[in-house]
């Protein structure tokens, strides 16, 4: 038998791919619980084009998980933070979620863009593991009426509802919305667009179409809104995308003011539109820098990470000091028991004002404000009108 | 007037980008009839390399004056990524050359995805925000905004296709290039280096696609590890569209795209986009497969 030296390098490849292959294999494998330690799971986007914004989450996280852990634990083990990328895709979302529950997580925090959290709960909902999403705010979340979901943060139809009453203060006669097709962005949109309906009947919406997240020319969509000359433009998607539409929005000079939905509460967003931030109005939850009760938070994780937090750390924070609180009422690690504890949390003392859930697991008496940007920060806006 | 006047803008400014990424993959069709899926990855790489440029040194080149500036942010990254081709040409295509047409075209989504992933890995995954080094003055003619940057990407990007045109019609490497076209075998036998000539071929298309990255990262000022993928895709229709193979097609072809998609953009919706786009790419590969400009190939026996 001949051995030619092509075929030893063909037999080579595919040895090393075998081996490859194998070594690979570990990874996807079971990873049981550390005996000892109480896994808590996170999930958010940790690439792609938010990843900033997931990435300010895990921070704050990490935060919480470390106060307890320096203060000695929880039931005498100390706590492990199990962290998985979802990518804001329900695909990878759904991933993550059945990662995290064959790694055995007692309850999950997370969830960034609606579109992945929703699919994700599901999977949660069926291990029976708690989740508290500090970032999620598509109402279709917690009408879905699994008891072991929660939310720490409020609700589009509350934002929309907010920013309909907005709209009307600034004393507009015409609106377009513009969204992103995405879950969260097609829902604030339209629940922005019911409310205006209902409430202020005499408030003419003028467009409503999407444009292709990603496609950074938005030059046609603008000047097509710049012929209809609304008084009022609010863009519901996410930062990446906000920021460029702002900047276009004002270098094709279309008249009216820009606003835009809570997920552009991003540092990333003042970076993109450059000099024209300024004339952005955001509609948001209580960002920290804000809230008084916050700012020794904002102290420690400026200290931790030379940068100040993001919009949904705090609310992170809080998801994660709840969870934890419950596994220390609850006494124990079972999942049912650690649900049963978060459902009874009534008035915790939350960095972002006082926590209790409804029957649904929201956040009871959620207030939106408006921030707008001077000087490269997030300021609250006054509504001088 | 002002509406459609502006649309027109927009659109010659998207079909730039497009014409000058379709360049790249219509030579490469045309000199070794592949479909260099890669391409669009290039165009990625060279946007990264003008922004490391520009923030390395501390962000020192950034308060160069201008004159000196953008010529710098423009041939760095262009001849870095000039280079990564040759180098491309060498490692992954040069050994299938004889190979059956689906292993190359195999090699260059596996190259895309490699680009891609690499990129991921140096730069991160999410996207960086590009120095500005363009004026970013606006004129408003009337009801017609324009940048500064519009007006400039515009004569640059026929300004190149025309140097391209002229370089392979009326000079003796373009003919060469021209004779490696039409036949490998015969050209090789007459002297003409094959070899170095396909080189030169990956080594201009990867330059114009680093050129059009870095002027998409100081126009848009937002780049990340998949920016190439669509427009990719894009350029890749557009040259069908204006005919591969064939040169002033790939820039007729991204204009007409770009145009296409605006004002389709513009009076139907947006939300749409890319299917607008891609139902024209089917459409010429229903109709005409030739595309606008291209002659009827003979299929060899």
């Amino acid at each position: 038998m001949t051995v030619t030296s092509t075929s030893i390098g063909r037999s080579l490849l595919a040895a090393m791919c075998v081996v490859l292959t194998i070594a690979g294999a570990p990874a996807a494998m079971a990873r049981p619980a550390r005996a000892g330690t109480i896994t808590i799971g996170f999930y958010g986007p940790l690439s792609g084009s938010s990843a900033a914004a997931g990435q300010d989450m895990l921070n704050a996280m990490k935060l919480a998980v470390n106060r307890v852990n320096k203060a000695g634990g929880l039931l005498g083990k100390q706590i492990q933070l199990d962290a998985q990328d979802d990518q804001c895709t329900a695909q990878v979302a759904v991933q993550a979620a059945q990662k995290l529950v064959i790694d055995g997580a007692v309850g999950v925090v997370g969830g960034y863009c609606s579109g992945a959290a929703i699919p994700a709960s599901t999977i949660y909902h069926r291990a029976g593991l708690a989740m508290i999403t500090p970032a999620a705010t598509n109402p279709k979340l917690t009408a879905q009426g699994f008891n072991d979901l929660f939310r720490t943060i409020g609700r589009d139809d509350e934002q929309g509802l907010f920013v309909s009453g907005v709209i009307n203060k600034l004393h507009a006669k015409t609106v377009a919305l513009i969204h992103d097709n995405t879950v969260y962005g097609k829902g604030l949109a339209t629940q922005t667009q019911l409310s205006l309906t209902k409430k202020y009947p005499n408030i003419k919406i003028a467009f409503f179409d999407a444009i292709v997240s990603g496609s950074k020319d938005f030059t046609s969509i603008l000047t097509r809104i710049r012929d209809l000359k609304p008084d009022v433009t609010y863009f519901t998607g996410y930062y990446a995308d906000g920021g460029l539409l702002l900047r276009q929005f004002e270098q094709l000079g279309v008249s009216g003011q820009f606003m835009a939905g809570d997920s552009n509460n991003d540092p990333t967003f003042i970076k993109l539109a450059g000099k024209y931030a300024e004339k952005a109005l955001i509609s948001t939850a209580p960002i920290p820098q804000l809230v008084p009760s916050a700012a020794p938070f904002v102290k420690e994780y400026t200290a931790a990470y030379h940068a100040g937090p993001g919009a949904y750390s705090a609310y992170t924070y809080d998801a994660a000091s709840v969870l934890l609180g419950a596994i220390k009422t609850a006494g124990s690690t079972t999942p049912t028991a650690i649900v049963t504890a978060v459902a009874a949390t009534k008035n915790f003392p939350g960095i972002t004002g006082p926590i209790t859930f409804n029957a649904v697991g929201d956040r009871v008496q959620i207030q939106y404000t408006l921030v707008t940007v001077r000087n490269g920060q997030f300021v609250a806006a006054r509504m001088s009108m | 007037m002002d509406t459609f006047l502006q649309q027109l803008v927009n659109g010659l400014t998207v079909g730039s980008f497009y014409a000058l990424v379709a360049l790249g993959y219509t030579m490469v069709y045309g000199v070794i009839r592949l479909i260099n899926f890669a391409h669009g990855d290039l165009y990625m790489v060279g946007a990264f390399a003008g922004f490391t440029l520009l923030s390395s040194f501390g962000g020192a080149l950034q308060h160069l004056s201008g004159v000196l500036l953008i010529p710098i942010a423009f041939i760095v990254p262009m001849a870095t990524v000039g280079i990564l081709g040759i180098v491309i040409e060498r490692l992954a295509y040069r050994p299938l050359r004889h190979a059956p047409r689906l292993s190359p075209l195999i090699t260059a989504v596996a190259l895309s995805l490699a680009l891609e992933e690499g990129a991921k890995l140096i730069w991160g995954a999410s996207f960086q925000v590009f120095p500005s080094i363009l004026p970013t003055t606006i004129w408003h003619l009337g009801g017609v905004a324009i940048s500064a940057m519009q007006v400039l990407i515009l004569p640059v990007t026929v300004g190149l296709m025309l140097v391209l045109y002229l370089f392979v019609g009326r000079t003796m490497l373009g003919k060469a290039m021209r004779a490696v076209a039409i036949d490998q075998d015969a050209a090789q036998l007459m002297g003409i280096d094959v070899n170095s000539l396909i080189s030169l071929t990956f080594f201009i298309g990867a330059m114009l696609a680093a050129a059009a990255g870095v002027m998409s990262g100081a126009f848009y000022s937002e780049i990340d590890f998949n920016m190439g993928f669509l427009i990719g895709l894009k350029a890749f229709t557009a040259a069908v569209l204006g005919g591969i193979g064939n040169i002033p097609g790939a820039m007729l072809g991204g204009y007409v795209l770009g145009l296409l998609e605006t004002f389709a953009t513009g009076y139907i919706s947006a939300a749409w986009k890319d299917v607008f786009a891609f139902s024209i790419l089917i459409l010429v590969l229903v109709v005409r497969p030739t595309g606008i400009l291209g002659e009827r190939v003979v299929e060899k026996v």
